[in-house]
Order: C-alpha cells, then sequence, then structure tokens
C-alpha cells in the first residue's frame, strides 16, 4: 500500500513539474507600440532589427506591433490610458510626459524587476527623468541632445566661418540672406522644432540652473529675469534677420527639412536623431557642432538627456515578459541605433567593432563627451497645459504674434 | 396585429431595446459629461480626490483673457456656421436648380460634385495642404502678389479662413445632392402649371421650386450647422497643433494635451448644448411657415 502511495505521489509530482514546464513554455503574445511608422524615420531600421533579435532569443513571446507617428502615438497612448488599454510594452517621453501616465497608475514601476547587473550597464544619470519618488517607470534607449547641423559645403562656397559665438552666427545669418541663401529652417507648424531653437538660446543665456527651476517648476522659480528676456531676444532677433523660411510658421517638420536634405540650407538645429536621417552623402558635408556661445559662461551646457524610452502597462496580463521584452528593446534599440546613426547610447557597449558607423553622430559624440549637463527640453519636462502653452507661445513668437515681453508674462502663469 | 401594436404595453416592450441602446451610448455619456464638467481638475482616474465645483469650469470658459481662447473659437465655429448657410448652401442650391431643370451631361455633373463627399477628409486635408504651401503660393508669386506673411496656413489673421474653404468646397455636393433628390421629387404637373402660368427661371425657382423642398431645406441646415459647431478634421489637420481656433480643437486639446478633463468636458457640453438650441431654433423657424402655409391653404 506504502509503495502504491509513493508510486502515486511521485506520479503527482511528475505530472505537475510537467504541466509547470508546458506553462514555461506556454506562448505569450505582447501587444507594443513604437513611434517609426515611417520608413524615413532612422530608428525604424534598428528597431526592426531588435523586433527580429528579440522573436530569435524569445520565440515563445509573440509579439504584436502596432506602428505610430510621434504626435499620433502620444494622442492615442494617453487616451488609451484612460480605459486601461496600453499596450503591454510601449514606446514614450521621459520628464512630464511621463509624469502625466505615471500620476494616474498606467505605469508599472520596474525596481523589482532592475536587478544590479542590469543597473551597471545602463549609462548614468539617463535615469533622472524617468524617476519618480525612487521608483523606476522607465528604461532609456537612447540620450538626446540638440546641436546644429552646418552643411560646410555651403559654408565654403559663401566663404562663412562656422559660427562659435552669437556674433559669428548673426554674421552667417546676414551673409547667407545677402547671397539669397535661406540660412536656417524650421518646422514651425509642429511646434516642437521651434522650441529647439528657443530652449538652446534661452540655456545659453539663463544657464542650465535657471531653466532647470523655471521648468522643473521650483519654489521661487521666475521667468522674469533679464537673461530669460535676452534669450527671446536673441531669438526673436533670429526671426527679424529673415533666418527662417518666409512660411516657417506653417511648415511641418518633414517639409521643413526638404530643403536641408537637398543641400540649399546650411544650419539647423535639431535633435541628434536628425543625424540618421541624414543621406550618406550629406554625412559627408554636414558637420554637428555645439550651438554658439553668448558669452555667459553656459557654453558647455546642453538640451537633451534620455528623454526616450520604453515603459511597461500597469496592468499587463504578463508583467515579466513584458519587463523582458522592455529591457530588451531599451538595451538593443541603444546598440542598434548607434550603429545605424539613428541616435547616442543609453546603455554601455563596446562599439570598438564598428568601423562604419555615422559621422556626424561620432562628431556628436565627441563633442558631448565633455558636457557640463543636459536638460530636457522645455516642452518634454513641463507637463500638461504647461508643455502646451511653451510649445504655442514659442510659436507665437516665430510667427509674430507674440513679443519676448508677452512671451514672459505668458509663460510665468505656470506659477500661478 | 392592431390589437398587439394598440397595447401600451405591447409598444413599450417594442420599444425598450432602442431606447436601452440610445441611453447608453447617448444620455448616459452626456450626464458624465455634464457630471465631469462640474468637478475640480484632478486626474481623471483618481475619482476618490474630486468634488463638486459648480460652475466654476463654464465660468471660466468665458472669462476673458488673453491666453483664453474658447471664446473666439465660438466665434470662429459661428462665422462657419454663417458661411455655411450663407454661401454653400444657396451655391449647392444653385447647382441643384441647374441640375435638377436638366442640363446636358446631367449625372455626369452630379457625380462629379459629388465626389468630394465620398473622399476622406483625412484625403481633403491632404490636398488642400498641397494646394495651400504649393500650388497657391507659386501662382501669387508669378502673378506677382503678396502672399500673406508666414504663409496661407501660418498667418493668424486668414489661416482659420483658409482653413474652411476645404469644408465648405467638400460638402456642397452632399447638399446638392439633398436638394437635387428633393427638387426632382416634385410632381411635374406642378411645374407644368407654373410654367404655363408664365413662371420660369428664377420666378420658378423662388415661388415654386424652392418652398416645395422647404423640408429638404430644413435638413441640409440642420447638418450644415451641427456640422459647424463641431467642425475638426480638416482644421485639425491642415493647421497641424498650432491652434485651439474653434470649439472642438480647444476641446480636443484641453483634454488631450492638457489633461484638464472637467474643463474639456465642460467645453464639450457647450457644443453640445450649442447644436441643441440650434435644432430647436430651426424646428420653430420652419413650424412657423409650415402654420403659414395651412393659412395659405384655408384661405
Amino acid at each position: 500500500m506504502k509503495k502504491m502511495l509513493a508510486l502515486f505521489l511521485a506520479l503527482v509530482m511528475v505530472m505537475s513539474l510537467t504541466a509547470a514546464l508546458a506553462e514555461g513554455q506556454q506562448e505569450v503574445t505582447l501587444k507594443v507600440a513604437s513611434i517609426w511608422s515611417a520608413e524615413t524615420e532612422a530608428n525604424r531600421a534598428p528597431f526592426l532589427k531588435t523586433l527580429e533579435e528579440f522573436q530569435a532569443a524569445y520565440p515563445n513571446i509573440k509579439l504584436e506591433v502596432e506602428w505610430y507617428e510621434a504626435n499620433q502615438w502620444k494622442d492615442a497612448g494617453e487616451t488609451l490610458a484612460l480605459s486601461d488599454s496600453l499596450p503591454d510594452v510601449f514606446y514614450w517621453n521621459a520628464g512630464g510626459v511621463l509624469w502625466n501616465l505615471v500620476s494616474t497608475g498606467d505605469i508599472l514601476a520596474l525596481n523589482d524587476y532592475l536587478t544590479d547587473d542590469i543597473m551597471a550597464r545602463i549609462e548614468g544619470g539617463t535615469l533622472t527623468d524617468m524617476t519618480f519618488d525612487g521608483k523606476i517607470y522607465q528604461l532609456p534607449y537612447t540620450k538626446a541632445c540638440s546641436c546644429l547641423y552646418c552643411n560646410t559645403e555651403l559654408f565654403d562656397k559663401y566663404n562663412v566661418k562656422i559660427p562659435e559665438t552669437w556674433d559669428e552666427l548673426i554674421d552667417a545669418v546676414k551673409a547667407f540672406k545677402e547671397a539669397g541663401v535661406t540660412p536656417m529652417t524650421v518646422g514651425g507648424g509642429d511646434q516642437w522644432p521651434t522650441n529647439m531653437y528657443a530652449d538652446i538660446i534661452n540655456l545659453r543665456f539663463a544657464g542650465d540652473a535657471a531653466c532647470r527651476a523655471c521648468y522643473y517648476k521650483t519654489e521661487g522659480a521666475t521667468f522674469k529675469t533679464q537673461d530669460w528676456l535676452d534669450g527671446l531676444k536673441a531669438f526673436q532677433e533670429l526671426i527679424d534677420l529673415g533666418a527662417f523660411p518666409e512660411d516657417a510658421a506653417s511648415l511641418t517638420r518633414d517639409e521643413s527639412e526638404v530643403a536641408y536634405f537637398n543641400g540649399e540650407i546650411p544650419m539647423y538645429v535639431h535633435g541628434q536623431w536628425f543625424a540618421g536621417s541624414l543621406s550618406a552623402e550629406m554625412q559627408q558635408k554636414v558637420k554637428a557642432v555645439k550651438f554658439p556661445s553668448v558669452g555667459k559662461g553656459y557654453d558647455n551646457q546642453w538640451m537633451g538627456g534620455a528623454a526616450e524610452g520604453f515603459c511597461v502597462a500597469a496592468y499587463t496580463e504578463h508583467p515579466d515578459e513584458a519587463f523582458i521584452a522592455c529591457e530588451f528593446f531599451a538595451e538593443n534599440q541603444s546598440k542598434n541605433g548607434f550603429i545605424s546613426g539613428a541616435g547616442l547610447p543609453a546603455w554601455k557597449y563596446d562599439f570598438s567593432a564598428y568601423t562604419d558607423i555615422n559621422p556626424v553622430l561620432l562628431q556628436i559624440v565627441a563633442e558631448t563627451s565633455s558636457a557640463e549637463s543636459f536638460l530636457l527640453w522645455g516642452n518634454t519636462a513641463l507637463t500638461g497645459e504647461d508643455a502646451t502653452l511653451i510649445g504655442q507661445t514659442v510659436y507665437e513668437v516665430l510667427a509674430g504674434e507674440s513679443t519676448p515681453e508677452q512671451w514672459i508674462e505668458d509663460m510665468e502663469t505656470i506659477f500661478e | 396585429m392592431k390589437r398587439v401594436l394598440s397595447n401600451k404595453w405591447s409598444i413599450a416592450v417594442f420599444v425598450l431595446p432602442t431606447v436601452l441602446f440610445f441611453t447608453y451610448i447617448v444620455i448616459v455619456p452626456i450626464v458624465k459629461t455634464l457630471l465631469y464638467s462640474l468637478l475640480n481638475e484632478i486626474p481623471a482616474k483618481v475619482g476618490d480626490q474630486s468634488h463638486f465645483v459648480g460652475l466654476e469650469n463654464y465660468i471660466k470658459m468665458f472669462t476673458v483673457g488673453r491666453r483664453n481662447t474658447f471664446p473666439g473659437a465660438v466665434v470662429n465655429s459661428l462665422l462657419y456656421a454663417a458661411l455655411s448657410v450663407f454661401v454653400q448652401l444657396p451655391f449647392s442650391m444653385f447647382i441643384a436648380l441647374l441640375l435638377a431643370g436638366g442640363v446636358k451631361g446631367e449625372s455626369m455633373y452630379r457625380n462629379t460634385f459629388f465626389v468630394p463627399v465620398v473622399i476622406s477628409s483625412v484625403v481633403v486635408s491632404l490636398l488642400w495642404q498641397r494646394i495651400y504651401k504649393g500650388m497657391l503660393p507659386q501662382t501669387f508669386e508669378a502673378l506677382n502678389w503678396a502672399i500673406p506673411k508666414n504663409g496661407f496656413l501660418g498667418n493668424k489673421d486668414t489661416k482659420i479662413w483658409f482653413s474652411f474653404l476645404p469644408s465648405l468646397w467638400q460638402y456642397v455636393g452632399y447638399h446638392m445632392l439633398l436638394m437635387y433628390g428633393a427638387l426632382k421629387s416634385i410632381p411635374q404637373d406642378v411645374l407644368e402649371a407654373a410654367k404655363v402660368d408664365g413662371a420660369a427661371g428664377a420666378k420658378l425657382a423662388f415661388r415654386i421650386q424652392i418652398p416645395m423642398i422647404k423640408p429638404m431645406l430644413k435638413v441640409c441646415l440642420s447638418f450644415s450647422l451641427i456640422g459647424s459647431f463641431k467642425l475638426f478634421d480638416t482644421p485639425w489637420i491642415l493647421l497641424e497643433r498650432s491652434n485651439m481656433d474653434l470649439p472642438a480643437l480647444s476641446m480636443y486639446v484641453e483634454m488631450f494635451s492638457n489633461h484638464k478633463y472637467s474643463y474639456a468636458s465642460a467645453q464639450a457640453m457647450f457644443i453640445v448644448v450649442e447644436c441643441l438650441v440650434f435644432t430647436v431654433i430651426l424646428n420653430w423657424l420652419f413650424r412657423e411657415q409650415r402654420e403659414g402655409g395651412k393659412e395659405l391653404k384655408r384661405r
């Protein structure tokens, strides 16, 4: 009888183990949202490679990927969050935009999953805008920064010096205008590309500490200082000089960049991802440099930081698998994105074996290697209506609907 | 069957599914939106922190301030409504009268005018974007005419007008077809009698045809007005994200970009009430006309 009982127990054990193993191998399907729907997106090809690598590494986790355009996904994501139906793993911005979803309990805190080994592989300082109250809600795949892209062919052709100071920048703008060349481009219709210009100019005049205090609404922070006003007036000066196309306020980013890709625009302030959109021919002509100094001592401060990453929805049915995917996407997109020239890596990796990396991206890596600080762009650091406000008010200055003084008054209302 | 239909309980049983469905998808959301609009501003999902603030959101909506764009947005939607009623509908009527009068290639013209209606608004918007950003500036340049500052869709004073044009153009065919159908259903003997009495051209149109299709005109007016107040897609695509110049656009930005759910709900309620009020006014206006008609008949 005892033997029979032992045999029965052993059988039950074997069956449970088999069931557990079967459970382990059970296929899980994860919904994923990405923002690289356009073929021209520099991050699209590396992300497709990342997805391929993931499927090879985890054949039992199937992925259903939905592709969006960046602005479209921001709206769609926030709408899905209202009904607790965000996909299991998804792309999202950091800072205030991330806080919008964290505050409503839509995003899973990843601390329990992040082992010391994983943490050691992430570049230092990149989790700052992804952490709230000590909880990490997002993993970065890239470090961002904006810089001045100069088309050296046009600079050589018109014998203009690549600007290092504000005066040289103004001289360059005037020289190109005289030669009948539009000096810079911006997609004002999309609003955020305009913020790239205003943000970096304000940073040069007001410095990281003052800008950070305002963007993160620290107590006592104010826009009503001479430095902010000088920054906006400098931006206004560029507009008044005709630095941008006449219809800049109605151009989308894509439309505004066509002339640059065609080699007709000598200067463009934009994020590092723009380097990945340059053709092989253009990569040889373009030089990425830091934005000119205005003599205030903030020359080595940069706009950017780790502003984009992957998140896991708080209500995912498969949190373990979703974390595996989130971590894999972030780390491998960081690697693949850098190799393909789409962005700067946010994870540590030995790239010495890769010799054909985008030269413009390598210039940005070199330029930022000694960066004093990175500050998120105003429309990313600020949240909700404040983010909308900074986008609209900078647009209004570009379109001639507002003045630097009015901009200061408008922005000061975020402290009310 | 007659006995069943004369029983009120039977009627109630038959009507109940529709009433329940309508209540679930229309009445409940409206009531919920009304409730949200009376709450303080908190993240939508943290319901337990909310409390009633009365009409605060409604007062804020119409408090004049430099950055309060809602009153301007309402004015813009009224302008669009006026354009629809006084330009789009008369133009549609003109085409409908021409076609119904019998012209060579009538069906070809009818189908051609209707083509924009079957095209998606997104396609129409992109098409007009190409016109405003490509063809039109080139034409202006060739003719040495001044292009508005910042382009047709970037100029503060003109962009709203240019964003109206595609929607006005798109739905001309729709109203034309409704009116054309109504005109075609006028009995031939009435038209012939009018012609025998010497009515033709404008006289026939204004004295016989238009009065006889008044019910359809009411339908067109209702569609046109309600469409104006909730206009969203074409201006949203044409003007990119740079504006809150119409009530529906403003509501969308407040809700999804600014996360001000209560304030956006108040704006949504305003749009609902505005549509209802204008529908009631229209009904009242056309009711008067009908009574007038009856009087005429009695005499």
